[in-house]
């Protein structure tokens, strides 16, 4: 048992490494120029080069996935000489780069070619002073430094030959002068929790991210109380039936629904509910963070959605588990010694039929993810799987990478639950 | 699926029974008859389509989102374009024809998601029956890159293929093929994991035949019936999925109407027109449940014998 515990955490560990690999290779090979959607069409190769150069694309591609992996601050630190801390920037509650040089939190800029060195004091705002003696020497006779900049970056100035480059501020691209030669974006790496900088929105992924992963736990969670009564209800009731009317409506009808896809089956209850009952609203608008909180009735049309199309498929599953407990032995044997069908089904065959269904749902998060997505889309909801939707659409790749991890591992690990319940639950698997 | 022009004119009459016969299992199951008449009726109303179809599908002839009327039997849609019109030609790219990209606007027959399934039936053998006949290192290597592909929720691959690959008629091939891909494997490989225990199988190995020449001369005709099957209810995985992608505005690329598409527009005036985003979607929907029907039966008659 231990063996088998270990060899399925082990499989586990490398398929999420894979996935991340080929997630990351996907994205690099077609993603295309992210810049231009940026800064839009109309920006110049120079201003575009500049900027991709900001973000760190000129790194060679393995570098980059090691960065996004692991984060780079470490690499960064044998450059700048002094270890690099995250300190919460009180204003805008996010976290920002410091170098921690002896206990105090430095940072650097270059006005007017002089190098000024920001102190952080202990209410959050900085003192600037000019540092003098800072600069290195280079093979080839250049000065240059390697500091942390305001932006969060490693960057690396060389006194005199300021390069130009283009920063894109709220009102548009800013050609400044003094700019760094050499960028590394400072990132923990999604390892330690940071899938770094929302290029979309320009936040930190993580921030945006925790909200739309709570608003979808909700809806699958609302979802999945309401599904699984109903769907092991009628999938013993028609598993029980095999053949008679009852079960031939009950299939059909279930199939009927797991068939049609989630945006028509959404469509129709907009359409019933929305346009012609007027009761329920058919859009999901949130007005404030907990508006789902606030007005239960905004997640219902949704959750319905869900509800009519998962139903099916696990009410099918469960009656296919039941119609093969029923046609057992073990069954047979009890009905015919005598014992009332109800203590036969209650007894005897429900508890071995329900084992089948309950792990295949494990296995059916993948599903449900999907159906989130299309969900999401059609009512405008504020889930996993909107963000997910909308950053691949932006190419917004620091977004599409996490959250598409958020949603493997959640398949990964409820798979590897699925097995280990059903190793457990079921001895001849666990002794072969 | 490809029925073999027959040769030999004295095996005839027993090979044309034999397809009649493996055809009338269709016709013992109500379920099968009832899934194939709803799929019959949209492949005819595609080849109807091809000649013939009541007005322009893309010419904004008449008055936007009206109701059914003599003229437009379905109605228009809000650009002024015959419902039924569109929603014929809607047939086209998912059933009967493919468009290679260029300006030259060639199409090659088969549909989008008919070769969708033919690419995932083929890389999924391929991989399965590799995986299974030979096992060992091939068969940990392959199903643990399967697993890998399995666990990527099949929307999330949709979107990040069709953002890195951009829009066209290939690219969904593509995507429907590497998702498909993984469950074809895993059904091939238990089915060829089976059947290399068969004593035929020996004999073949004893004979010293290739590797290759066992996997697809000897297990994979063997195999047939339920990666037929599983072909037939995964071509309704198929257009399931290109109409969400058509929905999502990623699908299937204009001048050609799709289905997916025409719902996601017309949603957009579902207070002041609801037939035109209900009659894609019942199309979808209808072609859809059909095809699962039509194999669900099939594959119940087919295991009907078998227990």
């Amino acid at each position: 048992m231990a063996r088998f515990i270990i060899r399925s955490i082990i499989s586990t560990i490398i398929t999420m490494l894979l996935v991340s690999i080929s997630l990351f290779l996907l994205i690099e090979v077609g993603s295309g120029d992210i810049t231009v959607k940026i800064l839009g069409v109309f920006s110049t190769p120079e201003q575009r080069a500049s900027y991709a150069a900001q973000l760190g694309l000129d790194a060679p591609a393995w570098q980059r996935y090691i960065d996004w992996l692991i984060g780079n601050d470490w690499r960064a630190k044998n450059k700048v000489g002094y270890p690099l801390v995250t300190s919460i920037n009180p204003q805008t509650g996010e976290a920002d780069w410091w170098a921690d040089v002896d206990g105090q939190l430095t940072r650097w800029t270059l006005e007017e070619g002089r190098l000024l060195t920001l102190k952080r004091q202990d209410d959050g705002s900085t003192t600037s002073h000019i540092s003098s003696g800072a600069w290195q020497i280079d093979e080839e006779g250049r000065e240059y430094f390697w500091g942390v900049d305001v932006k969060n970056n490693a960057v690396m100035w060389v006194r005199g030959a300021g390069a130009e480059v283009w920063a894109l501020t709220k009102a548009g691209l800013r050609k400044e002068g003094d700019g760094p030669m050499k960028y590394i974006p400072l990132r923990k790496g999604l390892l330690r929790g940071d899938p770094g900088i929302s290029l979309q929105y320009g936040r930190p992924v993580a921030v945006t991210l925790v909200s739309r992963i709570r608003n979808t736990l909700v809806l699958a969670g609302a979802a999945f109380v309401i599904i699984m009564p109903l769907a092991l209800f009628f999938g013993i009731l028609a598993g029980i039936n095999e053949g008679k009317p009852l079960d031939r409506i009950i299939s059909i009808t279930s199939l009927g629904f797991t068939a049609t896809p989630e945006f028509v089956t959404g469509i129709f209850l907009i359409l019933i509910f929305g346009v012609w009952l007027k009761v329920l609203p058919a859009v999901a608008i949130f007005t404030s963070a907990d508006a789902i909180f606030e007005d239960p009735k905004l997640i219902a049309l949704p959750v319905l959605t869900l509800t009519a199309v998962e139903l099916g498929y696990i009410a099918r599953m469960t009656r296919a588990s039941m119609v093969e407990v029923m046609d057992s032995a073990y069954i047979r044997t009890a009905i015919i010694k005598g014992m009332p069908i109800s203590r036969v089904v209650f007894k005897h065959a429900i508890r071995n039929a329900l084992m089948a269904p309950i792990t295949i749902i494990m296995l059916h998060v993948n599903w449900l993810v999907g159906g989130l997505v299309v969900v999401e889309v059609i009512f405008g909801y504020p889930g996993l799987g909107y963000y997910i939707y909308k950053s691949a659409i932006f190419g917004d790749f620091n977004a599409v990478e996490a959250a598409a991890m958020v949603t493997v591992a959640i398949a990964i690990i409820t798979r590897l639950f699925g097995d280990l319940a059903y190793t457990l639950l079921n001895p001849r698997i666990r002794y072969s | 699926m490809a029925v073999k022009t027959i040769t030999q004119p004295t095996s005839r009459p027993s090979r044309l029974q034999k397809i009649w016969k493996s055809m009338s299992i269709i016709f013992e199951s109500r379920v099968a008859t009832v899934g194939m008449s709803m799929v019959l009726f949209w492949v005819i109303l595609a080849f109807i389509s091809l000649f013939w179809t009541p007005h322009d599908p893309n010419a904004s002839d008449f008055i936007q989102n009206q109701g059914p009327s003599i003229q437009n039997w379905l109605g228009t849609d809000h650009l002024g374009r015959d419902l039924l019109s569109r929603l014929m030609q809607g047939t086209q790219v998912i059933l009967l024809k493919t468009r290679l990209p260029g300006d030259a606007g060639i199409s090659i027959p088969g549909g989008v998601a008919i070769w969708g399934v033919i690419g995932s039936l083929t890389l999924g053998s391929v991989l399965g029956l590799n995986a299974g006949y030979r096992g060992g290192w091939w068969d940990q290597i392959i199903m643990q890159v399967l697993d890998a592909l399995i666990a990527f929720p099949r929307i999330v691959l949709y979107l990040v293929v069709i953002a890195a690959l951009g829009q066209g008629d290939l690219v969904v091939i593509l995507a429907i093929t590497i998702t498909g891909a993984p469950g074809v494997a895993r059904l091939a490989r238990s089915l060829a994991m089976d059947i290399k225990t068969r004593d035929y199988i020996r004999a073949a190995e004893t004979r010293g035949e290739n590797v290759w020449y066992i996997m697809f001369r000897e297990i994979l005709p063997n195999a047939r019936g339920p990666l037929l099957v599983d072909g037939m209810l995964r071509v309704g995985y198929a257009i399931f999925a290109i109409g969400t992608l058509g929905f999502l505005g990623i699908g299937l690329p204009p001048p050609d109407p799709d289905w997916g598409n025409m719902v996601n527009e017309a949603r957009r005036n579902i207070f002041s027109n609801q037939l035109a985003v209900m009659w894609p979607a019942l199309a979808i929907a209808s072609l859809v449940i059909g095809l699962n029907l039509f194999a669900d039966g099939l594959r119940e008659e087919m295991t009907r014998y078998q227990k």
